[in-house]
């Protein structure tokens, strides 16, 4: 190997319909160094990612690669170059197997003849999944996969085309904390393997732990850079929010009430969740820990009615909701923010007027022929904007697909916002959201409690629970399995609760 | 980086679009003398101008339209009179828009085979209106105040006369047969016509043919098929048969071979077989020595007919309300001195 | 430099052309100009009378499916739901065998019948994918093949004539069937820009997930989209039947290209979400245009279906163009 850098960027500059996105990037990633790239959404990450990817071709500047010019014109060329990408949504075939998966560009072939050579394949993918410490037969299909190990898929795939420099988009988003684990351990072996890589993240501490050399991007220039001791994480922040955020998560004004707005009396449900039992109390913050696959989620789909449960009673505000449906409980006062933002929380394409308009609309429509009042519904929408401080720059005919994670969310929540909920449950609510705009999310949750709504917040950050809950439950097997008020926060204590117990043998 | 990479398939879409749109003008301009002024003798009409025929036709989707179609275009172009096309794909509504157009272009007289009996009235009242002659190729409409012209294949006459060469023939063999027919879609006039035809030549025969089986088939193949399979089954020893029409040919020879009863002319075991058409496939069968008999639609002397019925109504003479085709039978005894007439034998010869 | 920015600009006057609700109709009015001069009769009183006639019952029926559409739905029973209600209709008053033949209220009984059938199928339909789940396509291919064979079945295949004149009138004049499609265009048109069922049915189009979790009647929505596109197709049987003056179970058989074309290159996507009532009247004018123009030229059949088939493949391409477009525009 040379010791010539991994890659150089050399005065990137790249433009859409007049608006630059970059402008003049240069930094370099050493030779089998670890560089952390951080910056709030639309600072240009993805966008130079995309050029070093061969996605994209840069307006100006150049990339020189282990000492060679270097410009894809098309992603294969990148792959060639021995470049990975591991993007944040990931591109793998559900309905293929690992090995298929793995191999899908580069079959191996039984020689001379056109068909596939199912030992090799075979061979070859067990032999990478060890390399990434998956246990799993090359014959699995992706679809039974969690998300940590369609992870490890990915970056099976990299290593399959000897790539020598690998991307991390915001590798951990989707990812169990005991999952986490393992991909660090993993990265850390391609670190000792002399693989260079990039490491794009919202988690400072991830960066922090993983990182030799940190660049800061913001408004599409590079703000910061050097060595990653060099940066307190006080500094990195302001390095990118442009401003100094002297704390990350907002103070608590108000307090808990008394009286309950959500009591949740024995609600179980075969194989997801046991007899589950709670009071959320009306201005209370009430935080849901647990790993992945703890019953967090379900438990949130059950209350709110989109799946069913076999046994118990819920309570909103005092009053049993008996069978209702989803509709029905929102008219009761319930609100739900799904974890699922893409799938669930948003219509991509509609207006974002529309999407914050979608849960209240009824409100507005005047009988008989329930037409809209589009006056109200017009004051409204700029009242919620204003609220939720949405970005003044999209328009409100503007599809919601065009905003970045952290608007796209503050449009969720303004909708539910809009139905004044008595109890908002939140399922992972900064997950893919930036610094500064996740403060913004966590003043907007303490506002609501403030006014008296219960606010259930389900979070795998154990360490933002901590910072914006009153009480937090931990969930572990489809059971709470521990309470905590808020002078006994602890992560360790936490994690502790949330760990599986074995099974009486 | 979306805007730089859609707008640019946008504009080559647009001029891709608007270049279609220039070429298809282009092609439309080469077109357009055609239409105007047709090749040929541009034999002048009474008043000197060549007339402008519309020719609306519901199908095209057997040979017989395809041959009547063709007919007509051919018998048209010797005279040197342009002629409109349109062709309705089985829609009434569709046919009606498209005779308002020949209207709106003009045209000096309409020939017109109808979805059915009852939605072309609207169609003759419209050219009625607009005093512009209509003849009914092969079709009649139903009995109203609109008035139009109808050709029409006489299926009655032809039909007996067919069947009665096939018992002649039957006679011949001296021997009693047991018969099947293949019944066409009754709401069909032709289909009525034929069957009435057929039991009017059985009667007095009954000595010689019994009919065993009376196949309905809707105008369908499949069901001709079946229908035929199941008879035979019943009955081994079926030894004439006559279809009410011949595209149901194919069916019938895949039935007979399957039961091992597919034999040619004077070999024993010869199924006597008669049809009514006079398609390619019958025009095949005859000269092959399988088919008896076919009665055949004249529709050279239709397309004549029909133009001459037109020319007839502008010039003000008398035109009855039903002109009737004859038709003839093609038989193994005349098979070459009337294939020339015969519309089967030219397609097929093609 | 300033030629790339001018090819820019030129290329954003590009995008926004075609996202422009009013782009169809510019290409209606470039069609007519570039063909007009070639076309004999093309640009008279008479041929726009014409293709207004043939344009109307096209247009309600177009209505219904841009309903559905939006839903992220299709129709494709609209085609049986003529046929079955021409016949129904034209059972219950023709003057000859029909039940109330010569009473009074033949005709608004007829009228109500027909109604009450397109929307009961429309019913069918929208049951079927709700409560059962099972995809659109194949429910209303279903719907079509049964509900098509019921009606040749209920009549023989035979036609049914002797309508009174009043209900002829309805479709027959011009002005009559007129007044009847642009009610139907104005009510449906307020229905999806004004009111909360327009709302949620968006809604639904783009996200039926979404909409379901915020609280829609999705279930509700969308039978109330078929069963309207039902409704719609019975009123164009009652113009189309007017038309002809028959009652035929094979009534508007082929239409089905027609009307799910027309919708699709006025700009309705096929993936739901999107589609608008002027849209529609502009992908309907569009197609009637290219329809009678390669008629009045004496294309042959085949020429005139290989040429339609292109437009529409192309209108399908605009859609989807413009679906990136609309993504990517900020």
């Amino acid at each position: 190997m040379s010791t010539a850098a991994a890659v150089e960027f050399d005065g990137i500059g790249q433009s859409f319909s007049g608006v630059r996105v970059l402008r003049g990037v240069s930094f370099t990633v050493g030779a089998s160094r670890t560089l952390g790239l951080v910056g709030e959404n639309g600072a240009g990450k993805s966008t130079l990612m995309n050029i070093l990817g061969g996605n994209l071709r840069s307006d100006t500047g150049r990339m020189i690669l282990r000492g060679q010019p270097y410009a894809p014109a098309h992603p294969t060329d990148a792959t060639r170059a021995g470049i990975g990408l591991i993007h944040q949504e990931l591109n793998l075939f559900s309905n293929l197997t690992i090995a298929e998966n793995i191999f899908l560009t580069s079959f191996p072939r039984a020689r001379a003849l056109p068909w596939i050579d199912q030992r090799t394949l075979h061979a070859r993918t067990a032999a990478l999944l060890r390399d990434v410490g998956l246990e799993l037969a090359p014959d699995t299909l992706v679809d039974r996969l969690s998300a940590g190990e369609r992870q490890l898929v990915e970056i099976a795939r990299a290593l399959s085309l000897d790539a020598r420099l690998i991307i991390f988009d915001e590798p951990t988003t989707s990812l169990s904390a005991r999952e986490t684990g393992t991909l660090f351990a993993l990265l850390r072996r391609l670190q000792s393997q002399g693989i260079a890589l990039i490491y794009i993240s919202h988690i400072l501490d991830h960066v922090r732990q993983l990182c030799h050399d940190l660049v800061v991007l913001r408004d599409g220039a590079v703000v910061a850079q050097g060595p990653i001791e060099t940066f307190s994480t006080p500094a990195i922040v302001s390095a990118m929010v442009g401003r100094n955020l002297t704390q990350l998560y907002p103070t608590r004004r108000g307090a808990p009430a008394t009286e309950p707005a959500l009591e949740v009396r024995g609600v179980s449900q075969p194989h997801i969740v046991c007899d589950i039992r709670f009071t959320l109390r009306r201005g209370e913050v009430l935080g849901l820990s647990g790993l992945m696959g703890a019953g967090r989620s379900e438990l949130a789909r059950i209350l709110f009615g989109l799946d069913p449960c076999s046994r118990g009673e819920i309570l909103v505000s005092g009053r049993p909701l008996a069978g209702a449906n989803t509709r029905r409980r929102i008219e009761r006062g319930l609100a739900f923010l799904t974890e699922d933002r893409r799938h669930e929380g948003l219509c991509l394409e509609a207006s974002i007027a529309d999407n914050l308009a979608l849960a209240s609309i009824r409100s507005h429509a005047r009988t008989p022929l329930k037409l809209i009042d589009r006056t109200g519904w017009q004051r409204a929408i700029s009242t919620i904007r204003e609220a939720v401080r949405l970005t003044a720059k999209a328009e409100d005919t503007q599809p919601a697909q065009t905003l970045s994670g952290g608007n796209q969310q503050k449009v969720v929540l303004g909708k539910w916002l809009l139905a004044s909920p008595s109890v908002l449950i939140l399922d992972e609510p900064t997950r893919g959201v930036d610094v500064g705009a996740k403060f913004e999310l966590y003043q907007l949750i303490m506002d609501l409690a403030d006014r008296g709504s219960g606010i259930l917040v389900i979070s795998s950050e154990i360490e933002e629970l901590i910072g914006v809950c009153d009480r937090i439950l931990v969930m572990s097997q489809g059971e709470i399995r521990g309470e905590f008020s808020r002078p006994e926060f602890s992560s360790e204590r936490l994690l502790a609760a949330a760990l599986p117990r074995e099974s009486p043998a | 980086m979306y805007p730089l990479s859609m707008t640019r398939p946008a504009t080559f879409f647009r001029l891709f679009f608007l270049g279609a749109c220039v070429g298809l003008t282009a092609c439309q301009k080469s077109e357009a003398p055609a239409a105007n002024g047709g090749s040929g003798s541009n034999a002048p009409s009474p008043n000197g101008k060549p007339l402008i025929i519309g020719v609306a036709f519901e199908t095209l989707q057997t040979e017989y339209w395809v041959a009547s179609f063709e007919a007509i275009k051919a018998d048209l172009k010797q005279r040197g009179y342009p002629m409109l096309e349109a062709v309705s794909d089985g829609d009434a509504n569709r046919q009606l828009e498209q005779v308002k157009n020949f209207i709106t272009r003009k045209v000096d007289g309409i020939i017109l085979v109808p979805k059915d009996a009852k939605t072309c009235l609207p169609i003759i009242k419209a050219a009625n209106a607009a005093s512009i002659p209509i003849v009914l190729f092969n079709r009649p409409a139903d009995k109203s105040a609109a008035k139009s012209v109808a050709i029409v294949a006489d299926n009655f006459a032809l039909t007996q006369e067919t069947v009665a060469y096939l018992m002649s023939e039957a006679k011949k063999t001296g021997r009693k047969h047991k018969a099947a027919i293949l019944i066409g879609d009754l709401s069909d006039i032709n289909a009525i016509g034929r069957r009435d035809g057929f039991d009017a030549a059985l009667k007095g025969n009954e000595g010689v043919v019994e009919v065993v089986a009376r196949i309905p088939t809707e105008w369908n193949q499949e069901k001709a098929q079946a229908g035929l399979v199941n008879a035979l089954q019943a009955n081994p020893d079926i030894s004439f048969i006559f279809t009410s029409s011949d595209f149901l040919f194919p069916s019938i020879v895949s039935a007979l071979k399957s039961a091992g009863k597919y034999h040619k002319f004077g070999t024993p075991g010869h199924v006597i077989l008669g049809g009514f058409d006079g398609d390619a496939t019958a025009y095949q069968m005859l000269q092959d020595g399988y088919l008896d008999a076919t009665g055949v639609q004249d529709v050279y002397f239709e397309a004549r007919q029909s133009i001459q019925a037109i020319l007839n109504l502008r010039a003000g003479k008398p035109v009855p309300e039903l002109i009737r085709d004859p038709g003839f039978v093609v038989h193994q005894g005349n098979l070459q001195q009337k294939a020339a007439q015969m519309w089967g034998a030219q397609i097929a010869k093609k | 430099m300033s030629g790339v920015a001018t090819d820019r600009s030129w290329r954003t006057t590009a995008a926004r052309a075609l996202c422009s609700d009013y782009f169809v109709l510019w290409l209606c009015v470039v069609y007519v100009a570039a063909v007009a001069p070639f076309t004999p009769g093309f640009a008279s009183l008479d041929n726009a009378t014409n293709i207004l006639a043939t344009l109307l019952p096209l247009f309600v029926v177009a209505l219904g499916q841009t309903l559905v559409l939006i839903a992220g739905g299709i129709d494709l029973s609209i085609t049986s739901i003529i046929g079955l209600c021409s016949i129904t209709g034209a059972m219950v008053m023709n003057d000859e065998t029909g039940w109330l033949a010569h009473s009074p209220l033949a005709v608004p009984a007829a009228i109500a019948v027909m109604l009450a059938l397109g929307g009961l199928v429309g019913a069918f339909n929208g049951v079927a994918i709700t409560r059962f789940r099972m995809p659109p396509f194949i429910v209303t291919l279903a719907a079509m093949m049964a509900f098509s064979g019921l009606a040749v079945w209920l009549t023989q295949s035979k036609a049914i004539n002797q309508l009174p004149a009043a209900f002829n009138a309805l479709g027959g004049r011009t002005a009559i069937a007129l007044g009847i499609a642009c009610a139907a265009g104005v009510g449906v048109h307020v229905m999806l820009s004004r009111s909360l069922f327009g709302r949620w049915l968006y809604a639904i189009g783009h996200n039926a997930r979404t909409a379901h979790v915020s609280g829609v009647p999705v279930a509700g929505v969308v039978i109330s989209a078929y069963v309207c596109s039902g409704v719609l197709a019975a009123l164009a049987a009652i113009l189309y039947t007017g038309q002809t003056e028959t009652g035929s179970p094979v009534l508007g058989q082929r239409i089905l290209l027609d009307v799910i074309g027309a919708t699709v290159i006025g700009g309705t996507s096929l993936f739901g979400g999107k589609g608008k009532v002027l849209w529609t009247l502009f992908g309907v004018l569009f197609l009637k245009l290219v329809d009678n123009s390669l008629n009045l030229l004496n294309l042959s059949i085949f020429t005139l279906t290989i040429v339609k088939g292109a437009v529409i493949l192309l209108a399908a391409l605009l859609d989807s163009l413009r679906t990136r477009l609309a993504g990517s525009h900020a």
